[in-house]
């Protein structure tokens, strides 16, 4: 059943371009999303009882035959499968109108598909160059998505984007090609053991050092961002959803954060590195976010900053902390999904980015600002909605780990987050109607449809934050915190 | 000894005039250059498949496309380079090296390898029924690159 996760979208990423040739939209559309469907079902229903007894490597049989594909899944994993899912859900049904205009829906499709197949499997590796492998699907089908409007920025975004990744994909590369040396193996529970015979730590520490940039690029952390503010606002507005929502946070957080800590085992020196990287993230990104002209730049800028946020959460190490910042690692999927998808409204409508040229839109699009204003105070951590729960788990596993400036600074920078979101807002929607606004409309039917359930969710999730913590949080957090004692538990 | 860092040197030397080259089809021929000697270096270390792989495929294969698409496409006039490009590139790279150098040179005596046993099962038996995983990623990579040109090579239909 978990081989679903790959084979599912692979298949039908395979016969899209086929199908595009006998319809161009209608069938592409509900594959696609039937896809997206599917398999968020499928996260929600039976994935739970999958692991209902504790982490599986599960194996692919075939025509009655084990095949040599075995698939690790555990809270962590299943969790991540479940956000995938939903955001990609949501951005299906939006380019169902958005990407009427660019054409070659068909293509469009396959590449989604194609990146959430590299996303998946990446979750459910069970050994590291499977990692980098998945990892490489999934980028390679970002790239050209980025590059999908083939406009001058858009194409050139793309390479920037194309050679920093290549840069971190090599850093991956090396590190697993010295663990390999070392230990003789890839997969996660003979590595582990492997270098816990060795007991080599400057090996170890040079291997952690290019994971750290690796991932880190991938996930876009200070200093390691450059990419990420071309890139993001670039692409059609559903991939900058996708890619500041899922992306970097699957190809950056996930990979670094099962390594490290159930592979590695989080060291207290690697622990204050991560900290410090996602703190100097949140400083530096939300900084760089207030006074950007350009709408989906600030949002970009944004994500850096939001990404900081859960590396520092999950870094910390202690259960509450993982939980805080694994439990953020969804709520920002979910309400940057949404306010990347807002602002590909927002421009469908008026034509510009430019906030400085916008302003009153709240009057013809009230579904685009109240969707937004859900989006950007649950980033910022305003209650009762998702994401004030999850900064303040944050907060509340830096005070008690002592880590009282990490807990200030943390604070302060949401303050600066609330700042740079009224201004967006206000810039965007309040204030008087510009004459030349007067014909805009609210976005089409499934582009409201998708952004408004991300709202409720944002807003769901806020209310029932007990739930969604215990079913969803708690065995992901549980899987790390169990560090390198949860392979042998779960045998992969 | 020597023929390896021969080897080494013959790497790099057309890796970085693949780099350098303004002339694609120099370009390309000093990548396929440049997998020839990795090739060998495989065959010299013990992974005979990897080298068939790498000879075949990357030399090969890949070179042959290559030239294809280069054959296929029109000049766009002239297109002025950056002269940075050309400056920054052997800084940066003599940087990286020194680096390599100065890394590994302190990391080497400190690694410790693990004994590990020969590799179990045939070419065929790794592929087929130990690695398939690895095979699945691999048909993805593939179909994903295919996808790829064919979204940035489409017609723009109403884009504009």
């Amino acid at each position: 059943m978990i081989f679903l996760y790959i084979g599912l979208p692979l298949l039908v990423a395979a016969i899209l371009p086929l199908v595009g040739k006998i319809s161009k939209k209608f069938l592409p559309d509900l594959l696609a999303n039937g896809v997206f469907l599917t398999l968020f079902v499928l996260a929600l229903t039976s994935g739970r009882r999958l692991i209902g007894s504790g982490p599986v490597l599960q194996q692919f049989r075939w025509m009655g035959e084990d095949t040599g594909i075995a698939l690790a899944v555990d809270g962590f994993s299943l969790f991540m499968l479940m956000a995938i899912a939903l955001v990609t859900l949501c951005v299906g049904l939006y380019s169902i109108n958005y990407m009427e205009h660019y054409g070659s829906k068909s293509v469009y499709y396959a590449l989604l598909l194609m990146m959430m197949t590299g996303m998946n499997g990446l979750v459910l590796a069970a050994d590291l160059f499977q990692v980098y492998l998945f990892l490489e699907v999934a980028a390679i089908a970002s790239y050209a998505l980025v590059a999908y409007g083939l406009e001058y920025d858009e194409l050139e975004a793309s390479f920037k984007y194309l050679m920093l990744s290549v840069v971190a994909s090599a850093a991956v590369l090396i590190s697993i090609a010295v663990i390999f040396g070392m230990t003789g193996s890839v997969g996660f529970a003979a590595v582990a053991e492997g270098l816990r015979a060795l007991d080599s730590r400057a090996a170890v520490g040079f291997c952690s050092a290019l994971f750290i940039m690796g991932f880190g690029l991938k996930a876009a952390l200070v200093p390691f961002h450059a990419w990420l503010p071309d890139a993001h606002p670039s692409a059609p507005a559903p991939i900058s959803a996708i890619l500041s929502g899922l992306l970097i946070k699957v190809s950056g957080v996930y990979a670094l954060t099962r390594i490290f800590f159930n592979v590695f085992g989080l060291t207290p020196a690697l622990s204050e590195v991560l900290m410090w990287t996602g703190m100097v993230s949140i400083i530096v990104a939300a900084m760089l976010a207030v006074g950007q002209p350009d709408m989906k730049r600030m949002l970009a800028y944004s994500s850096i900053s939001q990404v900081g946020y859960v590396v520092l959460g999950i870094g910390l190490g202690t259960p509450l902390g993982i939980a805080g910042g694994l439990f953020h690692l969804f709520n920002h999927a979910v309400a940057k999904g949404l306010l990347f998808l807002n602002s590909g409204a927002v421009q469908q409508a008026t034509g510009t980015r430019e906030l400085d040229q916008m302003g009153g839109l709240a009057k013809r699009m009230p579904l685009t600002a109240g969707t937004s204003i859900v989006g950007a105070l649950s980033i910022t951590g305003v209650p009762p909605l998702a994401g004030f729960w999850s900064k303040l788990l944050i907060i509340m596993a830096l005070v008690q780990a002592r880590q009282g400036l990490l807990a200030v600074l943390a604070v302060l920078a949401s303050v600066v987050t609330l700042w740079y979101y009224l201004i967006l807002q206000r810039k965007a929607f309040f204030g008087k109607l510009e004459e030349r606004w007067n014909s805009v409309k609210e976005a089409p039917f499934w582009m409201s449809a998708a952004t408004v359930l991300l709202a409720l969710i944002a807003i769901g999730v806020g209310i029932f934050f007990a739930a969604m913590l215990k079913t969803w949080i708690q065995p992901a957090s549980d899987a790390l915190s169990q560090g390198v004692q949860a392979l042998s538990i779960g045998g992969f | 000894m020597i023929g390896q860092i021969l080897l080494l040197c013959g790497l790099l030397l057309f890796s970085i005039f693949a780099v350098l080259a303004k002339d694609l089809i120099k370009s390309a021929i000093s990548l396929a250059l440049a997998s020839l000697f990795l090739g060998i270096i495989f065959f010299v270390m013990g992974a005979p498949y990897a080298g068939v792989f790498e000879i075949s495929v990357v030399a090969g294969l890949i070179t042959v496309l290559f030239m294809l698409t280069i054959a296929l496409t029109k000049s766009g006039g002239d297109v002025r380079e950056s002269k940075a490009a050309t400056l920054v590139f052997p800084v940066f790279f003599i940087l990286v090296a020194l680096i390599d150098i100065f890394v590994m040179k302190g990391l080497l005596p400190k690694l410790q390898v693990l004994q590990s046993g020969a590799e179990s099962g045939t070419f065929a038996e790794v592929l087929w029924k130990q690695r398939t995983f690895d095979l699945v990623g691999q048909l993805a990579v593939i179909l994903a690159g295919v996808f790829a040109v064919l979204a940035l090579f489409r017609k723009k239909d109403n884009h504009d």
